[in-house]
């Protein structure tokens, strides 16, 4: 199949494979006979953290090795991505966007009114791979979406990246859980009604960065900025589980207090506890130093 | 004020006393070992009232100049070549945090077929970062620049590193008349140290955290312009230093007779006393030669230099170091500075690995770039004192 | 400030605040964030590369409400030297505290930490040991255990994971004699906030070790990272003692040890060892636990072993434990 240049950008978290779903898409271009890249931008996210990642596929040798910023198709991982950043940002008025969720196409609002397809990648991972990395199941249903590549180059590409990092059984589990969520993506037009804006962010000229790469505490273009101003990243939207509370049988020993990586437990002035679910990112340590089990772990960002 | 005779050496240590430095991180390497012997006997006889902290290498002994001077008092090292080399890592925080950390760099062959003599390679390859580099010409000099080097630093529309480089064995290790200013005669030149940014719990700062593409062309904009800036504050500092005890260099550069040259040698270290003589020799034939002496590398006077050499029809460049295939890399940045003038400026490599530069190698070079005013065509790059024929 | 000894006598003042970018679990954070609520706001911190300086100190942002500096990885020892020296010369007598990796300190780091060591410089050195260079992707380190897979130690068809045994830091930094060294816990509340006090409260060089479970590094359930830090002890894997002025003091002897599979099963870094391996790094336990604990009770565990008893540690010359 010919065509010109395409352009792709995926957002998950990390963990979840972005990076690896962008690279196969990529060899599956190539066992077509097309020129394709992808790669990372170059962060240092840890597991959990917003990741983006990129591929571009042309019948021609491809040059440019810029950042993706008008895709042609999107491909969203989390879905919970949508409410943190404008991930639809620059979307082409004629792209297409792949969306790993249960809801169907015309309930979800990505802020631009495009084809679009969705998937509940994350339900068929853990069939599949019994951990939720959704980026072969998200694949897909990317063919789906846009015949691009066709199913049998995806499934020879996904053999060829995973079986090679993974084993053979990798291999197999993931051209399943491609296989299935090809079967079961559901295929219509998105809504287009939430606001792009990004963050504020504060990017300042030259001549205003304050000289020796240093910063006291204070607000620099509407953002805090310094000492502690870490406080403004919200890791409450990295959550998949969240923790729930049963002061009732809170023994006051402040071991989940203590525990807490993130310190998003606040110790009241009676020593019971409350959760600051703005920072917690569900790791579930608190409900497992608990030794009066006060603490549960249930499914879900929301809790 | 009294007069001393002593090494180049020595006359560094006791501009780093007069400074009042306040800690003195050093790990020992010759040429560069009197200097740091010295501040340590200042300060073991009470004389400077300074921390000396024998570092474990050079690596960490720039790291600790960095803490002291992030942590707010002034802070004075010493090293040579592979020292040098080893702090290489170390040296890129130093401008970008601007931090007015002052180091004494007694230039040394670096690498392989390199022993402990001079050869400027060392100090060249940190060219690019960020420090202010001053080379200088005698013992005299080594104390005053190394002076001029704090006020130059700490200055609040400078605020960066300044490396005083001075020739092994050729300055380090050689004794001469030097005059040695009172201490409250320094007091009145260097003010005290006002730190810009403090490390202190009552007001906390955070200091070169990861700086993401967002931010990190801006600032180093920021750097590039001030460093091109503190050319301004070379020059204020020169003639402040002037007025206060009589003596001053020129500021990023000084001429030896240039007003009518129509030839003329750049020099930088210790080899510009040598020209001045070959200079006079040509002057007394009646020959129009004439001198450049480089004072600054970094920040590198283009302007000075383009002004300098109007009237000029050659320039010979003298390199104490090489940039493989490419003569040496002062050459390459004058012929870069003087690329939209008629002057013709060729390159000439000398005193290599410590080799001597002697009156005739200097001879041999006027009289090329004579030709080549004249002219005739010479090589672009010439080694002088080399055995063999060049390719 | 009266001395504390358990989590309620803990300041609740955080000065490494929420908002980190720090893998959910990460056991590192839960030391620093606790470290951090010891030594209170009138602390400096230093920290080299590493995953703590990329998840806490991103401009225009920093987790950390002290002052803070970074500049490279090797230099921990060195550059809160310098701090230090500045600070008291100006009249400050805030804790100058580096927060280094296993890597920065085990590894690369050793020189200025010796250096500073040796020089009985007055700052506070806190090794962050993950057991391995995670943030550049999970590499080994000296401090990586036997039989552990990391990318640089992959479990290989010939190969399966790493050869050495892990680096003894703590005897390394214990033979430059300082004032202070120990090393913590994070499941070990107590004994954990008594050594950072004790550390906080004296002058000199002071060295704390402990040992942080890293989630992807150990391939283990986020929510398993305290219990992973609790077995470690359990197992002999990690010993809680300190060394004051020169006498070696265990702080907590658990009652009978546990097999090191207990351990390790709950780590994918583990997963491949064969039993051998297995009982290679059961032997060196054993003979590292008589060492500490003595050897008056015979451990289940090690009885199985015939040799373990009488292998001798390669430090017990130098460290004498009371
Ligand atoms: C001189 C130098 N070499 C290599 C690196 C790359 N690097 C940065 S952090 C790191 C690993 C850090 O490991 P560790 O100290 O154990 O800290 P961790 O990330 O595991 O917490 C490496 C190798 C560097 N920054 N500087
Ligand atoms: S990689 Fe490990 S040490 Fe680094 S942030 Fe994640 S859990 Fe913590
Ligand atoms: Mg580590």
């Amino acid at each position: 199949m010919g065509i010109a240049l395409y352009e792709v950008r995926f957002h998950g978290r990390g963990g979840q494979g972005a990076v690896m779903a962008a690279q196969t898409l990529a060899e599956a271009a190539v066992i077509e006979g097309m020129h394709a890249q992808a790669f990372p931008y170059f962060g240092a996210e840890r597991r959990g953290a917003p990741v983006t990642a990129f591929a571009r596929i042309d019948e021609r040798k491809i040059s440019i090795k810029s950042q993706v910023y008008e895709p042609d198709l999107l491909v969203v991982l989390d879905e919970t991505l949508l409410d943190v950043e404008p991930v639809a940002r620059g979307l082409k008025a004629d792209g297409r966007a792949v969306i790993n969720t249960r809801r169907l196409p015309t309930e979800i609002d990505l802020g631009v009114e495009v084809e679009c397809a969705t998937v509940p990648a994350t339900t068929i991972a853990m069939e599949h791979l019994k951990a939720p990395i959704v980026n072969t199941a998200i694949l897909g249903a990317v063919v789906r979406m846009c015949a691009l590549v066709s199913m049998e180059s995806m499934r020879e590409a996904i053999e060829s990246r995973f079986g090679e990092k993974f084993g053979e059984a990798a291999a197999r589990t993931n051209v399943a859980a491609a296989a299935m969520a090809y079967q079961q993506a559901a295929v219509g037009r998105c809504k287009g009604e939430r606001p792009l804006s990004s963050r504020e962010e504060w990017l300042p000229t030259w001549q205003e960065v304050p000289i020796g790469v240093a910063l006291g505490e204070g607000v620099k273009g509407g953002v805090t900025v310094g000492p502690g101003g870490a406080r403004r990243n919200l890791t409450g939207s990295w959550r998949v589980q969240t923790p729930r509370y049963d002061k009732g049988k809170c023994v006051r020993c402040l071991r989940c207090w203590f525990s807490c990586p993130e310190g998003c437990i606040k110790r009241e002035e009676d020593d019971y506890v409350r959760w600051d679910l703005n920072y917690c990112k569900g790791c579930g340590i608190c409900a497992q130093v608990c030794p009066a089990k006060a603490i549960a772990i249930i499914k879900g960002g929301q809790g | 004020m009294s007069v001393k005779v002593i090494s180049g050496d020595h006359a560094v240590a006791y501009a780093a006393k007069l400074a009042r430095t306040e800690v003195v991180p050093a790990f020992p390497i010759t040429p560069q070992t009197l200097i740091v012997e010295r501040l340590a006997e200042f300060i073991n006889d009470g004389e400077l009232d300074a921390d000396f902290i024998p570092a474990d290498s050079e690596h960490s002994a720039m790291s600790i100049a960095i803490g002291a001077s992030a942590g707010g008092v002034r802070a004075f090292t010493a090293t040579s070549s592979q020292g040098l080399a080893l702090m290489h890592e170390m040296l890129y925080a130093v401008p970008q945090c601007r931090l007015p950390i002052v180091m004494a760099n007694v230039n040394r062959s670096l690498g392989a077929a390199a022993g402990i003599w001079v050869e400027h390679n060392d100090s060249m390859a940190e060219r690019d970062s960020g420090w202010l580099q001053v080379y200088v010409e005698d013992n005299q000099e080594a104390l005053d620049a190394t002076l001029m080097a704090f006020r130059l630093a700490e200055d609040r529309r400078v605020l960066l590193p300044v490396m005083v480089c001075l020739d092994g064995f050729i300055l380090s290790h050689t004794v001469e008349r030097v005059e040695v200013p009172g201490q409250e005669e320094v007091d009145r030149f260097l003010p005290r140290f006002e730190p810009c940014t403090v490390l202190d719990p009552a007001e906390p700062k955070l200091i070169n955290p990861i700086v993401p593409p967002e931010y990190a062309m801006e600032m180093r904009y920021q750097l590039d312009r001030a460093v091109d800036r503190s050319r301004e504050v070379i020059a204020e500092v020169d003639a402040g230093f002037g007025k206060a005890f009589g003596r001053s260099y020129g500021g990023l550069l000084d001429t030896y007779r240039l007003e009518d040259a129509d030839f003329a040698l750049l020099t930088l270290g210790t080899a510009t006393g040598l020209a001045r003589a070959a200079v006079d020799e040509l002057r007394s034939e009646g020959k129009r030669a004439g001198l450049i002496k480089l004072r600054f590398m970094r920040p590198f006077p283009f302007q000075g230099l383009r002004e300098k050499a109007e009237g000029l029809k050659a320039l010979g460049v003298l390199d104490r170091s090489v940039s493989f295939n490419g003569g040496g890399p002062v050459y390459t940045e004058v012929a870069a500075a003087l690329c939209n003038v008629p002057t013709i400026v060729t390159g000439h490599v000398a005193g290599i690995g410590g080799r001597d530069i002697a009156p005739d190698h200097m001879r041999e070079m006027f009289a090329l770039v004579e030709r080549a005013a004249r002219g005739e065509r010479v090589r672009p790059v010439t080694w002088h004192g080399l055995r063999g024929e060049m390719e | 400030m009266s001395e504390m000894g358990t989590i309620k006598d803990m300041p609740a003042n955080d000065m490494f605040v929420s908002g980190h970018g720090a893998c959910p679990g990460c056991g590192m954070a839960v030391a620093v964030k606790n470290i951090m609520r010891i030594l209170g706001a009138d602390t400096t911190v230093y920290v080299p590369a590493s995953c703590l300086v990329v998840i806490s100190a991103m401009y225009p942002t920093s987790s950390f409400r002290t002052p803070f500096l970074f500049t490279a990885f090797e230099n921990t020892g060195a550059v809160t030297t310098g701090i230090r020296a500045a600070q008291r010369r100006r009249g400050l007598r805030s804790t100058v505290v580096g927060l280094a990796g296993d890597g920065g300190t085990f590894d690369i780091g050793l020189q200025a930490l010796s250096g500073a060591a040796e020089r009985n410089e007055d700052i506070l050195y806190v090794c962050l040991d993950n057991e391995g260079f995670m943030n550049t992707g999970i590499q080994r380190s000296g401090a990586t255990p036997f039989g552990a897979w990391t990318t640089t130690t992959p479990v290989g068809k010939k190969v399966e994971g790493k050869r050495e045994f892990k680096k003894d830091i703590m005897a390394i930094v214990a033979a430059h004699d300082p004032p202070y060294a120990a090393s913590l816990s994070i499941a070990h509340y107590n004994d954990f906030i008594k050594k950072v006090e004790k550390a906080k409260s004296k002058q000199g060089f002071r060295f704390l070790h402990v040992l942080t479970p890293c989630v992807p590094g150990w391939r283990s359930d986020s929510s398993m990272t305290v219990e992973i830090a609790r077995l470690a002890v359990e197992t002999g894997m990690w010993t809680l003692y300190e060394v004051e002025d020169g006498n070696a003091r265990t702080t907590y002897k658990p009652k009978a040890m546990l097999p090191v599979t207990d351990y390790l099963k709950l780590q994918g870094r583990f997963r491949h060892m064969e039993d051998a391996d297995i009982a290679q790094l059961q032997e060196w336990l054993c003979a590292k636990w008589y060492l500490h604990y003595g050897d008056e009770i015979e451990q289940p565990v090690c009885a199985m072993l015939e040799k373990g008893k009488r292998m001798r540690y390669p430090h017990e010359e130098q460290l004498h434990f009371v």
